[in-house]
């Protein structure tokens, strides 16, 4: 989110938020900037920071003062986080803190950045310490065994009203899968996190059970393959983590391999079907999700779109047809309702399928054109 | 670092919690300063009527000071003139020079010590910040500008049980935070709280009781001292009409007029400081054997008292209104200044 100075914003924190939004190596978000008086008619200097954190937000406040652009910014953390001092931690070397906020110029618009990613970093020791000073043995043990791995984040939770639980989030794959995929568009690489759900404090159980197991990935990555498709192994009892997540990747990295090898699968079925239909007047490339083809049966021109699930061949495609003479009262083109219920196997060869989708297509354009004269499709 | 005692809560009286919020809601943007007062160690009377109960009284006379609470009463603030010229620097830490340079025409009197600070910012959650954390933690940490508890057991008594307060000494650790809500609508709606530091790092939340006269201001009555004292005048009880007549050198008499009308100048211009239109030979009426028309005379020097606050009162609005406008130019200037260096 670029912000201009046309938004009330003063310059010198405009172009620190905006380096902070595009340079910051995860995604950021400004959920709102308002100013010090109380019908923010002056300048915007205050804004709140949507930091991902343990694959959820933390909502920090960032108050500037647009009289005094001299003076460093101020911070309001959550607030369950009132014990969270980030420049008066125990473990800490003082120069580094001071560095940050200390000599601070408000003309460098890299500063907000480095004392951002500064008091995010102290927030990940700070909730390790917090997890860690838990009474809880099964999750000493728990932590003691997965701390080798490389950018856990934890995340203790203690509201007035819900039980006290503690949530780790596991990086998974340390594959690269940007680079598999063949001249991929993604921007930032991407990845899938394991995210588990102790709950603490109730001493009364006997034998710990399962914690909540849940899989999340970044949403770019829903084009290639699904997560909710994912079906979890199971969560034996007297498992650990550390028992458990190098069973979950292996099964992960099988599914990502044939999730990319399916692209291949769809490119064939569109090539087949650029056989049947001509050349595609739109197809996606990279993924080989979607693709349009631009068809007649006598004078009655259409569009048929496919959109091929990231399950193919096991699942087939939505086919769409849409007219390119006929228009619905908001002059928008009359599109038939998604067909799923034409024939289908997939064992058929690509060339097979395309053969009986244009078998079917041959009859259904007929129905699409009679719906379209009679006026029965919205 | 050993522990600030805790308080069982901070006093401040309405008119002084009344200004503060004024201050705030005419400032155009964030305040902060400092917070004055004093700190008591009141020992509640542990007396019964009840002879059932004077058994558990004598027990408890021995332990009275572990129950006895610690009060800080905040009588006055002072706010940090602009935004720019802070007693805290980025990082937060306060300087005793930059104190010292606040305070240095503050008259440090005996119930007037420097106890804490504030912050004022509207539109923003009411929990402390990561500065003010700083800043409370580093302003605490100054033990040049601890005040002394008043009221303070002796440290060498014998009373085993005041450990809690063994220290006497109270440094500047409270933190009133004043904020305002979200809502645009025209309800203007004031929010304060106010806080300790402890030395396990960490604000304590303090009930505030906000000091009004009425029948609930009996209970201060016992721990009540003046902030502006009546002044020290020399009193000579009915000796100089006297002294008057014994002379018999006329020079003499003159010199001692002199010097007698020398110190009555001086005396009614100490009385003028707190009272308006009051005679001096007045006072020395109300004293004494010849003292006669007490009451009324006393009500007389009350109501040119009053006066006198009434005056003062609308001298410091007039210049009230004159440095707002000072302040509103200069922001101007600022802003001009602002607006030509960005373009």
């Amino acid at each position: 989110m670029a912000v201009s100075a046309a938004d009330n914003v003063p310059p010198f924190i405009a172009a620190q938020l905006t380096h902070l939004l595009s340079h910051f190596r995860l995604t950021l978000k400004v959920e709102q900037m308002w100013s010090a008086d109380k019908y923010n008619s002056g300048p915007f200097d205050r804004f709140t920071l949507l930091i991902p954190f343990c694959l959820d937000f933390i909502k920090w406040d960032v108050i500037y003062n647009a009289e005094c652009p001299t003076v460093a910014p101020d911070v309001i953390f959550g607030p369950e986080d009132e014990d969270f001092h980030p420049f008066h931690m125990p473990s800490d070397d003082g120069t580094q803190a001071t560095s940050c906020l200390s000599d601070w110029n408000y003309g460098d618009p890299t500063r907000l950045l480095s004392l951002v990613q500064f008091l995010r970093d102290q927030y990940v020791l700070y909730q390790r310490k917090r997890v860690g000073e838990v009474d809880d043995d099964r999750l000493k043990f728990e932590i003691s065994t997965i701390l080798s791995r490389e950018g856990i984040e934890m995340h203790m939770s203690s509201g007035a009203e819900k039980p006290e639980e503690v949530k780790f989030a596991v990086p998974l794959l340390d594959m690269n899968i940007n680079k598999m995929v063949p001249s991929c568009p993604w921007r930032y690489p991407q990845k899938i996190h394991l995210q588990v759900v102790y709950p603490v404090g109730r001493k009364y159980m006997s034998a710990p059970s399962a914690p909540r197991l849940k899989l999340v990935s970044s949403s770019e990555l829903k084009a290639l393959f699904s997560i909710d498709d994912v079906k979890l192994p199971p969560w034996l009892d007297g498992m650990c983590l550390a028992e458990y997540l190098p069973n979950l990747e292996e099964y992960l990295e099988k599914q990502v391999s044939e999730a990319v090898l399916s692209i291949d699968l769809r490119r064939q079925f569109i090539e087949a079907l650029a056989i049947q239909l001509g050349r595609p007047v739109e197809a996606d490339p990279v993924f080989c999700r979607k693709a349009t083809f631009l068809s007649a049966t006598g004078v009655f021109t259409f569009l048929i779109h496919f959109l091929i699930p990231t399950q193919f061949p096991k699942q087939q495609p939505t086919i769409m047809l849409q007219s390119s003479q006929h228009f619905n009262s908001q002059m928008a083109p009359l599109k038939s309702r998604p067909l799923v219920d034409y024939p289908w196997s997939p064992r058929w060869e690509p060339l097979l399928m395309a053969d009986r989708v244009y078998e079917f297509l041959a009859d259904e354009a007929l129905n699409f054109k009679r719906q379209c004269s009679e006026g029965t499709l919205q | 670092m050993d522990d600030h005692p805790p308080l069982q809560k901070i006093a401040i009286s309405g008119p002084t919690l009344a200004s503060l919020i004024q201050r705030f809601s005419t400032s155009p943007s964030s305040l902060h300063g400092l917070l004055f007062g004093h700190v008591t160690l009141l020992t509640p009377l542990n007396l019964s009527d009840d002879p059932s109960t004077t058994s558990s009284a004598t027990t408890t006379s021995d332990e009275s000071t572990s129950s006895a609470t610690l009060v800080a009463t905040v009588t006055g603030f002072m706010a940090s003139p602009s935004p720019t010229s802070t007693f805290y620097d980025s990082t937060g830490t306060v300087t005793p020079t930059s104190i010292s340079h606040l305070l240095h025409n503050h008259h440090n009197h005996n119930n007037h010590h420097l106890i804490g600070w504030f912050s004022a910012r509207r539109k923003t959650p009411l929990r402390p910040s990561m500065r003010e954390f700083s800043v409370t933690q580093s302003l605490s940490s100054l033990s040049a500008f601890s005040s002394q508890i008043q009221n303070s057991p002796n440290p060498n008594s014998t009373s085993s049980s005041s450990s809690s307060f063994s220290s006497s000494t109270f440094s500047p650790c409270i933190f009133i935070l004043l904020s305002s809500p979200f809502s645009n609508d025209h309800i203007h709606t004031h929010e304060y709280r106010a806080y300790q530091l402890r030395a396990s790092s960490s604000f304590e939340p303090k009930l505030i009781d906000i000091v009004n006269i009425g029948p609930a201001f009996r209970g201060h009555y016992g721990s009540f001292s003046p902030n502006a004292p009546f002044p020290a005048l020399e009193c000579d009880l009915g000796m100089s009409s006297m002294n008057e007549e014994r002379e018999g050198n006329a020079a003499g008499k003159e010199d001692e007029r002199l010097s007698v009308m020398r110190e009555k100048a001086k005396d009614q211009r100490e009385l003028d400081g707190c009272a308006e239109g009051f005679e001096v030979g007045r006072l020395r009426r109300m004293m004494g054997s010849e003292a006669r028309s007490y009451t009324s005379n006393l009500e007389d020097l009350y109501e040119k008292m009053l006066a006198k606050v009434e005056n003062l009162t609308r001298l410091v609005e007039q210049s009230n209104a004159k440095v707002l406008e000072q302040e509103h130019y200069n922001r101007k200037l600022r802003q001009k200044i602002r607006a030509a260096a960005s373009e």
